[in-house]
């Protein structure tokens, strides 16, 4: 399985990401990296140009950052690759580059809408849309685990987002050390403890955010909650959205509800969590 | 007359070098920054709190003093923010840290696969050698000490004004202690060759012996006469401080002055081909980073090449190796020392809310390359200006005012465009950075 990591508009987070990955001497066994530009000593020039003229055939074209919208080498190389792998939320949406300049965006989205770079038809070439490592950075479980399975498997399934749902289909807060506050409604009071939910002051996005953050753990050890940093929601297409560490209320609730939940259930389970929490969480 | 251009390998983001060459010999040089993220711009207006969110994202590697930088600057525009000794402890654990896993990177990944070009070595070839893969192991390793008090790294934000958002226990502090004991014996057994006491003592002395991967790095520079090339100023500056090992310091090339003046730091704008503006301290350009630090906290072994090899190559390649070990010693007496304080307060709430604040702030630290600074101005609670320089900028940045770049100058009168790579390498250019 042949690789070709390109960066654009990035601060190379999502390498960096990936370095940190435990079993990194097993992916690089398993997945060829022919070109990665900290990675490399071979010319980006040389190994795209064997690409392009058939010598080499590519299986996953790999593009860390936001993209330029004429950005034709990109095209071209994804037009030849097996598949297309956004990793890192600057490549999917277009995140903070595409926020101070109109002609950036993801390869097939600028951030909430169908298109980016590549268009709302592309397909790579075993038929699969732009495969979105979101996250800023993308956890490197998700990268690690999206290359080996397109190995494996020469497919995986994708949310509406093109995120592959293994990842992405769970919420940040599943796993989070502070769900019993969570459940029955208790805020942090203040920042630098581990008691209490950062959901309902802090702007946490955590019962919002399709993540496994929780679940496998940031380095092997925690995560932002964990460590008392509200989730600003980084792998959805609006991060970073302004007010990060606030929670909108609007009439005492929280504008903006965890998933799936409607206004109504949420105002009677409050009520009965706050009329029961045990006394041992109010501390 | 030709000249060359050509993208830079091996550097944090997309770089190229154009070179003018007369007879062989390069004559001028441009380090070309084309493309630029406009993070300045997207934080005005914002709530000063969301700079902790979105300055981190201006590097991968160095995100954490990003945070830092931008949390010093926001208190220093509050009136009195008190932080216990815990929290302070705890953001230079992880500035350490990150400085660590940057120089191993560095090191392995970036630096020493140029010198293979010269005398190929399996053990530390890129993507194959067992040494390359044992030094990406490591650095990983050192970030999980930013995790285990941080949350994540890449890109936490867990530094607030008034302190850090984690109430963590001994335990991740005996843990962070294992951690860096591997990471210690891997550059001592590995990096240098050399028992720890012995370390200690070469810091002090004016003679050196590394072995290791450092001497196997220095022997081919010798031999392919590598040593004395990439002389630039040999002005050095360091704006930040980590206490006790480095403090704010100058020197102007003949005298070292113990501050740095943070109103004599000044952006101008450099020619158009970097989308970077130059920094000029008194309008002089000046080195930043660890051969800037070790150099200006008095290294002595430093000292001792610098007097041999001024600001060249192996000056500079060997001062931020031995950061390594000099990082790893403060990390150690800093997490011992966290131990006493573990009942402290991670957090004391700031008497003034910042949402209705006014006023002005700034901050420097020291990341792994070196003095970066974060400005900003807050009106009402909301961003109005913000302004980073960044370590790369004094180092990679463009001429400006009749004055090559540090970088730049490095390269004249060099005679291969390999070695022209090196030498910028030398620097740890971080594109990200220096455009932002």
């Amino acid at each position: 399985m042949k690789a070709v990591w390109l960066q654009r508009f990035s601060c190379c987070g999502n390498t960096h990401s990936l370095l940190n990955h435990e079993d990194i001497e097993f992916l690089f066994g398993e997945i060829e990296f022919l070109y990665h530009p900290s990675l490399s000593t071979e010319q980006e020039e040389h190994v795209v140009n064997k690409v392009l003229n058939g010598e080499i055939h590519l299986n996953i074209l790999i593009i860390e950052g936001a993209v330029s919208r004429d950005d034709s080498l990109i095209k071209d190389l994804a037009s030849v690759s097996d598949f297309v792998v956004a990793v890192g939320n600057c490549a999917s949406f277009g995140n903070i580059p595409a926020l101070s300049d109109e002609s950036l965006c993801g390869l097939q989205f600028r951030f909430k809408s169908w298109g980016g770079l590549l268009g709302d038809n592309f397909k790579g070439k075993k038929g699969l849309p732009v495969i979105n490592l979101s996250g800023c950075p993308a956890h490197p479980e998700w990268i690690a685990g999206t290359l080996l399975e397109l190995k494996r498997k020469g497919s995986i399934e994708l949310d509406e987002w093109g995120r592959p749902k293994k990842f992405y289909s769970s919420f940040t807060h599943w796993g989070c050390t502070r769900n019993e506050y969570f459940e029955w409604k208790v805020e942090s009071k203040s920042l630098g403890t581990a008691h209490g939910c950062l959901f309902y002051k802090y702007g946490c996005r955590g019962p919002m955010t399709g993540s496994t953050c929780n679940i496998i753990l940031w380095n092997g050890v925690s995560s932002k909650t964990r460590a008392g940093t509200p989730c600003f929601g980084c792998t959805e297409f609006d991060f970073p959205r302004e007010n990060l560490w606030e929670t909108r209320l609007f009439a005492g609730i929280p504008a903006e509800l965890p998933k799936d939940v409607p206004k109504r259930a949420y105002i009677m389970i409050s009520g009965i969590a706050k009329t029961f929490t045990p006394d041992r969480l109010k501390g | 007359m030709k000249i060359t251009k050509e993208v830079l390998l091996r550097v944090e983001g997309e770089a190229l070098l154009e070179l003018d060459w007369n007879k062989g010999v390069i004559e001028d040089a441009k380090i070309i920054l084309p493309s630029s993220r406009g993070i300045e711009k997207i934080l005005k207006s914002r709530p000063a709190m969301d700079a902790l969110v979105i300055t981190p994202r201006v590097c991968g590697i160095c995100g954490h003093a990003h945070l830092m930088a931008s949390v010093g600057a926001i208190e220093n525009a509050m009136p009195k923010v008190g932080l216990s000794e815990k929290a302070k402890l705890v953001r230079d654990i992880t500035l350490i840290s990150e400085i660590i896993q940057n120089h191993i990177k560095w090191f392995y990944l970036f630096i020493v696969p140029d010198v293979l070009k010269f005398k190929s070595i399996d053990l530390l070839t890129p993507l194959k050698g067992k040494r390359w893969f044992e030094a990406v192991k490591v650095s990983g390793l050192t970030t999980r000490i930013i995790a285990l008090f941080g949350g994540q790294w890449p890109h936490s934000s867990y530094a607030v004004p008034g302190g850090v958002t984690s109430d963590f226990t001994e335990r991740e502090i005996s843990k962070a202690l294992s951690i860096l004991k591997e990471v210690r014996t891997f550059f001592l057994e590995k990096t240098i060759d050399m028992q720890e006491s012995e370390f200690a003592n070469s810091l002090k002395k004016t003679h050196y012996g590394f072995g290791g991967d450092l001497g196997i790095f220095l022997d081919i520079c010798a031999d392919y006469n590598l040593v004395d090339m990439g002389k630039s100023y040999n002005r050095f500056i360091t704006g930040g401080e980590i206490f006790p090992c480095v403090e704010p310091a100058h020197y102007t090339g003949s005298r070292r002055l113990c501050y740095m003046n943070m109103s004599c730091v000044r952006e101008i704008k450099g020619e158009g081909y970097s989308k970077a503006p130059a920094v000029r301290y008194r309008d002089l350009p000046y080195e930043t980073g660890p051969l800037a630090r070790q150099f200006l906290s008095g290294n002595a072994v430093v000292k001792s090449i610098h007097k041999k090899h001024r600001d060249s190559y192996i000056t500079r390649v060997v001062s931020r190796v031995l950061e390594i070990g000099v990082m790893c010693i403060q990390l150690e007496e800093k997490l011992r020392e966290l131990y006493h304080h573990i009942d402290e307060p991670s957090y004391i709430e700031p008497s003034e809310d910042l949402k209705n604040l006014s006023g002005e702030g700034a901050y420097a630290v020291e990341a792994a390359r070196g003095t970066l600074i974060h400005r900003l101005t807050i009106e009402k609670g909301r961003i109005s200006e913000y302004s980073i320089i960044t370590p790369s900028q004094w180092n990679l940045g463009p001429r400006a005012g009749g004055l090559l770049g540090v970088a730049e100058r490095a390269l004249i009168g060099l005679d291969d465009s390999h070695k022209a790579q090196m030498v910028v390498r030398s620097f740890d250019m971080c594109s990200v950075c220096t455009t932002h």
